[in-house]
């Protein structure tokens, strides 16, 4: 982005729309980064209007506990050497005669150390970007720019331990040197006449990749659910139905490597929680017997549902992501054929279609790093690695729905199910956050929340969290619904209320009421409801509920409800507080 | 209107958004909104990278008015193009 860019953005921001405040800290004049940051940062999140507030030169301590008090909805913090030790910068004229390098070295070591500890005990909620040095160490060191001192060595320990240290803080996010290295070359970093001139040591071009960086940090997009794969030369190379299931191949030897490390990254997704489907156009039990090979990479376990027919793949597609029950936009589909991509893409605009460059192995690299970027997550949560599992179950509940005879009633009788609330107000609850932010079918307004509005919302007098798990027969879906609001007297104010799609047709739904008004004794709960694109199944029930007030909201007595709520099957439990 | 004039004054106009440019010879620091140090140097980087040349921080003192601005945009272009 060039800088008259980004000075363009800033002024069209949305005047009268909410703020979302950024702490930038530094220890130098923020001048350029500053803008950057809000340019960026104000293309992410269109309907805020972003504000960055920087803290007094040269005080990075000091700028740190300064967020206690300002409390910003994110913060944005560079570490540079000067900032460790005066004498690594190129503003002071502090010596650098080698007597002096272990001085340096433990200056740095213990001002880390107080950057570390502020870091730990600041009371803000919000992410944390950090973001250690980035400029070039000046030639300080009485070695050659070749060889690498001691001390140096030294000093990027000290640093590598900080970043571990910190990063044990979930809301802390370092930013990735080596990406920051691809994008930005070191020594087209530093600006020696302005950093002499203004305090700002940037180059433009590098100050705009590190906002870039520290904006996709702070804005945590979310990941994509799942992917789909083809299978002859994608998955494996060679045509299968052509070859048998013998000759296809994915290794060295038969140079096809880059097929077995797609396999092996597909495998990796899986036991992450992306949801991983084939579409082929092949005889299924040649495939069947392809996936029985011992040296599969990719087990056939680990793929659902395996979509292999000689039908087209867009219709493939719209049956896989039926079982899934997920939007086009939450999937990737990766297919070598870009003639096959063309046709689902007509089908599915919203799918990321990626295509597999077979022959070309570094394409192939690049592709895995492309996937990674899409899939990527912070940490892996136990509802992750439930979510195939789940995704199997609900199918087989879903082909027992239709198989028995009569209504739903004696499925839902026979399905052992137990759901387990929990009215903890746990603000580090990470799964009930994602569920508000990523879940679009049951749910109540659409609305999302960055992590410090979370945090400010249940750190309210009055507000509570409710949070749902469910399993039964078929096996466990894991945390599957979360509501907030606020109580006032016996009225309940829900102002968010989502349920992932995989617990649809359970009554999961009337059961979270019936516990809400039993669990705040309420009388009324009244719905901050808002219709959506998406929002149909949520559609549905608040019209059942709510019959004279479908569009705009409703409210509903305890009366009411025990009059329309029907027949519930659920063992009941609720989890211990905390 | 001149091509160099033009894109300097887009310069301008990111900086100080409530520029009038019916009246660019008005443009000083004194007359516009928000023009402070720290702007002065948004400008100067502005420019700098709009036209790929450098101003030597001691002139900086040349883009407190839009004419002088200009001036010494033309002369750094014609001195870059003379290398």
């Amino acid at each position: 982005m060039k800088l008259i860019d980004a000075l363009k953005i800033i002024a069209s921001a949305p005047g009268d729309s909410s703020l979302f405040t950024v702490a930038l800290v530094t220890g130098f004049s923020p001048l350029h980064l500053k803008s950057f940051l809000q340019a960026e940062l104000q293309q992410l999140f269109p309907q805020k209007r972003i504000v960055v507030t920087t803290g007094l030169f040269g005080d990075v301590a000091g700028n740190l506990r300064e967020l206690n008090t300002t409390q910003p909805d994110a913060a944005a913090i560079v570490i540079e050497w000067e900032d460790l030790d005066a004498r690594l910068g190129i503003r002071q004229l502090g010596g650098w005669d080698s007597s002096q390098l272990d001085d340096i070295v433990s200056q740095a070591q213990m001002r880390l150390a107080q950057f570390a500890a502020i870091i730990g005990n600041l009371t803000v909620s919000c992410p944390l970007v950090v973001c250690p040095p980035t400029l070039p160490l000046p030639p300080v060191f009485t070695t050659a720019s070749w060889q690498t001192s001691e001390q140096e060595l030294s000093l990027r320990e000290q640093l590598t331990n900080f970043s571990k240290g910190v990063s044990q803080n979930h809301a802390v996010r370092i930013v990735n040197a080596e990406r920051l290295a691809v994008l930005s070359q070191a020594d087209k970093r530093l600006d020696v006449r302005q950093a002499w001139a203004a305090g700002f040591p940037y180059q433009l071009p590098h100050a705009s990749v590190l906002a870039s960086l520290f904006s996709r940090l702070i804005h945590n997009p979310i990941p994509m659910k799942g992917l789909v794969t083809d299978l002859d030369n994608t998955l494996w190379n060679g045509i299968v139905g052509e070859v048998g299931p013998g000759g296809v191949y994915w290794d060295l030897d038969h140079h096809s490597q880059g097929h077995g490390l797609y396999q092996q990254f597909l495998s990796e997704l899986a036991s992450e929680g992306v949801l991983i489907a084939a579409a082929s156009k092949n005889e299924p039990a040649t495939v069947t017997e392809a996936f029985n090979r011992n040296d599969i990479l990719l087990r056939s376990e680990q793929v659902f549902p395996m979509a292999v027919s000689w039908g087209s793949k867009a219709r493939a597609i719209s049956t896989i992501l039926a079982q899934w029950n997920i939007g086009p936009d939450s999937v990737v589909f990766v297919d070598d054929d870009p003639l096959e991509i063309e046709e689902v893409l007509e089908a599915h605009p919203e799918l990321t279609c990626l295509r597999f460059p077979s022959n070309d192995p570094q394409a192939i690299y690049d592709l895995l790093n492309r996937l990674r970027d899409l899939f990527g997550k912070a940490s892996v949560s136990s509802e992750d690695k439930l979510r195939l599992e789940s995704i199997r179950v609900n199918s087989a509940f879903q082909n027992e729905l239709t198989n028995v005879d009569g209504f739903s009633e004696a499925l839902l009788e026979r399905a052992q199910a137990k759901v387990t609330f929990s009215a903890a107000k746990n603000g580090g609850d990470a799964r009930a956050l994602e569920l508000v932010n990523k879940t679009n079918q049951f749910n109540l307004n659409g609305r999302r929340l960055t992590e410090a509005e979370w945090h400010s919302y249940l750190g309210q007098n009055g507000s509570f969290l409710v949070t749902a798990s469910y399993d039964d027969r078929f096996g466990s879906l894991g945390k599957i619904a979360a509501v907030i609001g606020r109580q006032s007297a016996s009225v309940l104010h829900v102002d968010r209320w989502v349920m992932s799609c995989r617990a649809f047709a359970r009554r999961i739904e009337y059961q979270t009421l019936m516990f809400m008004f039993d669990k705040f004794e309420a009388t009324v709960i009244s719905f901050d409801y808002e219709k959506t694109q998406r929002n149909a199944p949520f559609t549905k029930l608040i019209s059942d509920l709510c019959p004279n007030h479908p569009s705009t909201g409703c409210e509903l007595t305890r009366e009411h409800f025990l009059a329309v709520c029907p027949r519930l099957f659920h063992q009941v439990l609720e989890a211990p507080d905390g | 209107m001149d091509e160099i004039r033009q894109r300097l004054i887009n310069c301008f106009i990111a900086v100080f958004p409530t520029l009038n440019v019916e009246h660019l010879e008005l443009v000083a620091p004194s007359s516009v909104e928000g023009w402070d140090s720290v702007a002065t140097v948004t400008l100067m980087s502005v420019i700098e990278e709009e036209f790929e040349i450098e101003i030597d921080p001691e002139n900086i003192e040349t883009l407190l008015s839009f004419d002088s601005a200009l001036s010494h945009v033309r002369q750094g272009l014609q001195n870059a193009s003379g290398d």
